[in-house]
């Protein structure tokens, strides 16, 4: 029994201003809003306040939890187009901001992102087009990710963009640049064939200042253009022999990969530079099969920006480091490379930490090699704009006004690198994001004004909460081994197995998620700040739950006599819901309606596509804290019996889940039996951690004790 | 000091030690056999008969009725007055109607509660307690009653009875001293004579004893006789402060069942012997053994 | 706070015999706070009617609400469900909810769900202890805090009875000797004189010995006045 797809829209926000951090919230309020989850949007976890482009992790986090991965990507999709590459390449700053690391690890929400993104590929998840698609053309220069996420935005904004790629293939730099050991083709084409489903149109091989120019572009019938072609060459420098053909620019290297062209490298491969376009180049060389792959650069180990995890890998490939050297000569030997000629380095920033190389020429030493590769950094390449009016500021780069996006001339906008400091994909998507919007602006009113204020964001979690939150080891993430990787291009690490996904987005705490007091309908009882097993709940007037501080476990909610807490992550009347939904699908018969939650229940259950016990609705929770007597007494009136699968002592994802849910349904079967029902038709069972066959096993037994006397 | 309205009064002014014994009315209207108990083992052994008014919430024939009765046949009844089951315009009444039947010696008390009785759904009424019952009691006597009159001054009987005035004390409750605090107040508001709860321990009734030296209405010890080892564990798990010491248990459950009262007799007769040199009289509970009642007393050596 | 508790459902059941459309209202008061008369509990109750409903073949319809406070009529502008479309509202307000809807709206059959049962306080997780009589005549500043009245299964006001038995009342065993309590109390605060001192018997007009109790503030009485021109 599939139980509870469709009920929520958690995007669905359409809801009147509701600024929590100020007001009170009040039953009419609630009644007002489509969902509470709107509630949300009006302050962001520390995830997604840090995301660029803002996802909404905690929603998508939760869809994995519950199986829901269709919706999931959906979610995550409406604020990035690029999910599939992001679950790759993704720096996530979600991550380093996630609240979980106070308690132990951070959620792998890349790896989520990654595991559900490419689980549901381009096919699974949601094109939503407008109906009518016929407001202005707009060209777009590059299909990157800024120029894809602008295209995109602009197709669902009723527009018809045209994206014009030099290349004969869609994707920009993740298409080109980026290893496919790193990211597979065919995740990459996932995005890219979401993105054109929506009415994005591709034109590839069409470098524009050729036959297509920028004044030609709006002739055409274009009644904007977003120039998005990022920094598409490399920076070189000017030494003797710079221009050698085994001399290579790294971007000219990565992308002869990219496209199956063999670069010709000799055994020894010198890579210059410590980023990690570097470690791509110096990883790519080694599977090559070059014999000694070395990197050389100014910065010291700390210095250098390369991500540590991407130095490990490459050292583990065989990658060696030389730091604090600057190259000064190709030292060539008849035809070939011989060796790259280097000084030392006295620092490499200046007293106010700008880049400022200091090198002693006293030190000079020769590298041995036979092939360079200059990963030095990438440049904007403005050769198209010839021509085309545009104005270059003092510095040689575009006229560019970043609070409208707009170049020089106001119908010609730019996103991305060409424009912004060097970044990653998710920073590029977020410009493509905005200069959408511009454009938007521009074309409707003529005037663009952003509003960059974000929400307010949820705070910390202090010591005293975070030391009550159970611990859940981090899932791992498999890596081949190194002599493995070297081999080919496959991928280098693995994929979330789908138990280890729906585990790991189960350690999400939902920050923010939880609980919300309508103060018109507490009585002040005092009953919630008696059961949070965090201390949350506070009363002054009527009760405040901190919402930055709640951990989302239900209890209050399901225990409240006034029914005035609401969870900020669900519908009002969720289980309920779920329930009359769930029951509605059985066949005729017996009807039994199983709740199960917690942490452990079998990835198979959680989706509903198990095998099932027959005449059963199953319902899956979070946890059983969330299932209220009231709950349980309603099922009852919809079928003959309730089962309630929780979790055994201590393996939930909440504290006091076994013991409040044991006291609960005591108490309705106290009820029923006062009421001259039989307190049977309601049984419990601690065994959702034991899996799939437990479970059923466990609902089977419920049944039959069912018409004990 | 004034005139003795009763026999018992006078016997405990003399100074004499003095035996009261105890009936209770049946449930139902044959008065015979209680009355003829009364008459042929109290009458002559003792110097007045206490009459249980509803004792233990059980009901049954009426407290004033049969004190009457007593006084019909020339034996001198204590009427107990409970207010447990009448607000103070029955009480007060009530008392002057066993005034007019003859009846002198009065016991006032709380009462058990009616959760312990036979009718626990009854309604308890507790108009006034033992302390204001006896308060009425002594202002019925100065020729007043509880009410007042249109100005505000107390009604004035037509008559005012005389009573020799009652209270009882728990000798050996766990937390004694409110129970003497309480014994104070009773004295104050009018109490005459004190008939104790049963007591089987006479070091801890001498040690009471000399915690109310400062008290000087009589005191007559309470002894209920035991029927079986049974009752007496009984009585320790179950009535609140009493406490059958370990001893006396021992030789009730040693006894052969047909020398049960024999035995039993030889308790009381000893415990009396042994608390009479600290107390005023002693008050015989029987439960029924009337008949034992002049052995006790001989047992006792009085 | 009123405490109270859900009547036995075979009472409410009888109660309801004959309607068809009943509507189970909560109380956002008192008796939320003892868990009693809540929206929950107004759900709960909902659904054990439904369930006899339909185990019976009675078809009724049910439908819940809950308003603020059922004692003052102001709020009846809150509700969601308008009691006038109902054969029979079952309020889980105390008893003065009961009375005080019946009193305005005399069209409806106002049913008790609940027995109003005492004064209290919650005293542990999930229990609620009496404290107060309402007797008209408060004590308790001679009492060390401790009612006699509620609390004392006599109501008695000069002293413990011989039936303190170990702490505990004769009455029931899980209940403490209020008399006890107070002795010990004034002990500890060294007043032990307030409870030698003889108290009267007590002048029950103040509870509820002369009828119908009533609080009237005149400072807050109905203005008849026309504004000056």
């Amino acid at each position: 029994m599939n139980v509870g797809r469709g009920n929520l829209c958690y995007n669905s926000v359409a809801l009147r201003e509701i600024n929590m951090a100020h007001s009170d919230l009040t039953s009419r309020d609630v009644a007002s809003l489509a969902n509470p989850a709107g509630l949300m949007e009006n302050q962001y976890a520390p995830c997604r306040w840090a995301c660029p482009v803002h996802a909404d992790v905690r929603t998508y986090i939760q869809l994995v939890a519950e199986g829901r991965f269709a919706e999931s990507v959906d979610v995550i999709r409406n604020r990035l187009a690029f999910a599939c590459v992001c679950g790759r390449v993704c720096h996530h700053p979600c991550e380093k901001n996630c609240r979980r690391q106070d308690v132990d690890e951070a959620v792998a929400i890349r790896e989520l992102k990654r595991f559900v993104a490419e689980k549901v590929g381009s096919s699974g998840c949601t094109v939503s087009r407008p109906e009518t698609q016929n407001k202005a053309r707009v060209a777009i220069v590059g299909s990157g990710p800024a120029g894809m996420s602008a295209a995109l935005e602009l197709a669902r904004k009723g527009y018809r963009p045209t994206v014009f790629e030099k290349h004969h293939l869609a994707g920009g730099i993740p298409m080109t640049a980026i290893p496919k050991y790193r990211l597979p083709r065919d995740v990459l084409q996932m995005d890219v064939d979401w993105i054109v489903a929506h009415g994005v149109e591709v034109v590839t091989g069409a470098e524009i200042g050729k036959e297509r120019t920028l004044p030609s572009l709006l002739k055409d019938g274009f009644a904007a253009v977003i120039l998005a072609t990022g920094l598409a060459s490399s920076r070189m420098l000017p030494l003797p022999n710079i221009n050698h053909p085994r001399v290579y620019p790294v971007l000219d290297f990565l992308r002869e990969l990219a496209f199956d062209r063999q670069p010709a490298i000799g055994s020894d491969v010198l890579v210059v530079g410590g980023g990690n376009v570097a470690m791509d180049a110096a990883r790519s060389a080694v599977r090559l099969g070059a014999r000694r792959v070395r990197a050389v650069c100014l910065e010291n180990e700390q210095e250098m920006p390369a991500w540590e995890w991407e130095r490990t890998e490459a050292l583990e490939e065989g990658v060696t480091f030389i730091h604090r050297r600057g190259p000064v000569e190709v030292v060539t030997d008849g035809g070939s490379i011989r060796a790259l000629r280097t000084r030392g380095v006295k620092s490499v920033f200046d007293a106010d930490k700008r880049f400022n190389p200091q090198y002693d020429d006293s030190d000079i030493q020769d590298l041995e090699c036979d092939t360079v590769v200059f990963a030095i950094g990438q440049a904007p390449d403005f050769a198209f704009t010839h021509d085309s009016g545009l104005e270059m500021d003092s510095r040689g780069r575009l006229a560019f006004n970043p609070l409208t996006q707009q170049t020089s001339m106001p119908n010609i906008f730019a996103c991305g690198e060409i424009v912004t400091p060097p970044g990653s994909v998710v920073e590029a998507c977020a410009s493509g994001v905005r200069v959408a919007a511009a454009v938007d602006m521009h074309l409707q009113t003529g005037s663009i004004r952003f509003n960059d204020a974000l929400p307010e964001k949820i705070g910390t979690i202090p010591a005293v909460t975070a030391g009550k939150v159970l611990k859940f080891q981090r899932q791992a993430v498999d890596i081949a081994p190194a002599n493995e990787r070297v081999a080919g291009w496959s991928e280098v690490d693995h994929n979330l197995t789908e138990e280890a996904a729906l585990g790991e987005a189960r350690r999400c705490m939902g920050c923010g998620g939880g609980a919300e007091v309508m103060v018109d309908k507490c009585a002040a009882c005092m009953t919630c700040v008696r059961v949070c097993p965090f201390g949350i709940p506070k009363v002054t007037d009527v009760a405040r739950i901190d919402s930055a501080l709640c951990q989302s476990c239900g209890i209050c909610i399901a225990e409240c006599p006034a029914g005035a807490i609401i969870s900020r992550s669900l519908p009002v009347g969720d289980v309920q819901m779920r329930t009359r939904h769930a029951v509605e699908l059985l066949p005729a018969g017996r009807k039994i309606v199983a709740y199960i939650g917690g942490f452990k229940a079998s990835a198979a259950d959680w989706v509903g596509q198990s095998e099932s016990v027959e005449g059963v609705a199953k319902v899956y929770l979070a946890s059983t804290t969330r299932l209220a007597v009231s709950d349980m007494l309603h099922a009852l009136t919809l079928a003959d019996g309730v089962v309630v699968v929780g979790c055994g002592q201590g393996l939930d994802r909440y504290p006091q889940s076994a013991g409040r849910t044991s006291l609960r349904v005591d108490h309705a079967r106290r009820l029923l039996q006062s009421a001259g029902f039989n307190a049977n038709a309601v049984q419990i069972s601690l065994a959702a951690h034991e899996g799939l066959a437990g479970v059923n096993e466990a609902i089977r037994q419920a049944i039959s004790q069912m018409s004990q006397p | 000091m004034t005139e003795p309205v009763s026999n018992l009064q006078s016997q405990l002014d003399s100074g004499k030690f003095v035996v009261t014994g105890e009936i209770g009315p049946p449930k139902g209207v044959n008065v015979d056999k209680c009355l003829h108990e009364a008459e042929a083992y109290l009458k002559n052994s003792v110097a007045a008969v206490n009459v249980t008014d509803i004792q233990t919430a059980v009901m049954r024939t009426g407290s004033m009725a049969v004190s009457h009765l007593l006084v019909s046949k020339g034996i001198e009844p204590v009427y107990q007055m409970v207010t447990r089951d009448r607000n103070r315009l029955a009480l007060q009444s009530d008392l002057l109607s066993a005034y007019v039947l003859g009846v002198r010696n009065v016991l006032a008390l709380t009462g058990d509660h009616v959760a312990m009785g036979d009718h626990p759904a009854a309604k308890p009424v507790y108009d006034l307690d033992s302390v204001s019952l006896l308060a009425a009691i002594t202002n019925l006597e100065a020729g007043r009653d509880m009410g007042l009159d249109t100005k505000g001054n107390p009604n004035q009987l037509d008559g005012a009875p005389r009573f020799f005035k009652g209270a009882c004390v728990t000798p050996c409750a766990e937390e004694v001293e409110p129970q003497i605090i309480k014994l104070e107040k009773k004295i104050e508001a009018g109490a005459q004579f004190i008939q104790t709860q049963a007591v089987y321990d006479p070091a801890a009734f001498e040690k009471f004893m000399n915690r109310i030296s400062h008290l000087k209405a009589p005191v007559l010890v309470g002894i209920v006789m035991l029927k079986t080892a049974g009752m007496a564990k009984y009585m320790n798990s179950s009535v609140p402060g009493v406490n059958v010491p370990d001893a006396i248990i021992k030789r009730m459950a040693d006894a052969a069942k047909e020398d049960r009262q024999k035995v039993s007799i030889e308790i009381c007769g000893e415990l009396v012997a042994k608390m009479k040199h600290c107390c005023q009289g002693a008050h015989l509970m029987t439960l029924g053994w009337d008949h034992c009642v002049p052995e006790i007393v001989k047992a006792a050596g009085l | 706070m009123i405490v109270a508790e859900l009547k036995p459902f075979d009472e409410i059941m009888a109660m309801l015999a004959g309607s068809r459309k009943v509507l189970v209202l909560g109380c956002g008061s008192c008796v939320t706070v003892c868990l009693s008369g809540g929206q929950k509990q107004a759900e709960e109750l909902a659904s054990l009617i439904r369930l006899r409903s339909q185990q019976t073949g009675m078809d009724i319809t049910v439908d819940v609400d809950c308003i603020t406070r059922q004692c003052d009529k102001e709020f009846f502008d809150n509700f969601k469900f308008d009691p006038r479309g109902y054969d029979a509202v079952v309020s889980l307000a105390c008893g003065v909810g009961v009375g005080f809807m019946s009193r305005e709206m005399p069209d409806l059959r106002i049913l008790p769900g609940l027995n109003t049962t005492f004064y209290g306080a919650n005293t542990a997780p999930g229990e609620w202890k009496e404290f107060c009589h309402g007797c008209g005549d408060c004590v308790l500043a001679w009492t060390g805090g401790i009612c006699p009245i509620a609390r004392c299964s006599k109501s008695l006001i000069n002293g413990t009875c011989g039936g303190t038995n170990g702490g505990k009342c004769e009455v029931k065993p899980e209940m403490d000797c209020a008399w006890l309590l107070i002795y010990q109390r004034l002990r500890e605060l060294g007043k032990l004189d307030e409870y030698r001192k003889i108290r009267p018997a007590r002048d029950w007009r103040k509870d509820r010995g002369s009828g119908v109790r009533r609080l009237s503030r005149q400072e807050l009485s109905q203005i008849d006045e026309e504004p000056r021109q």
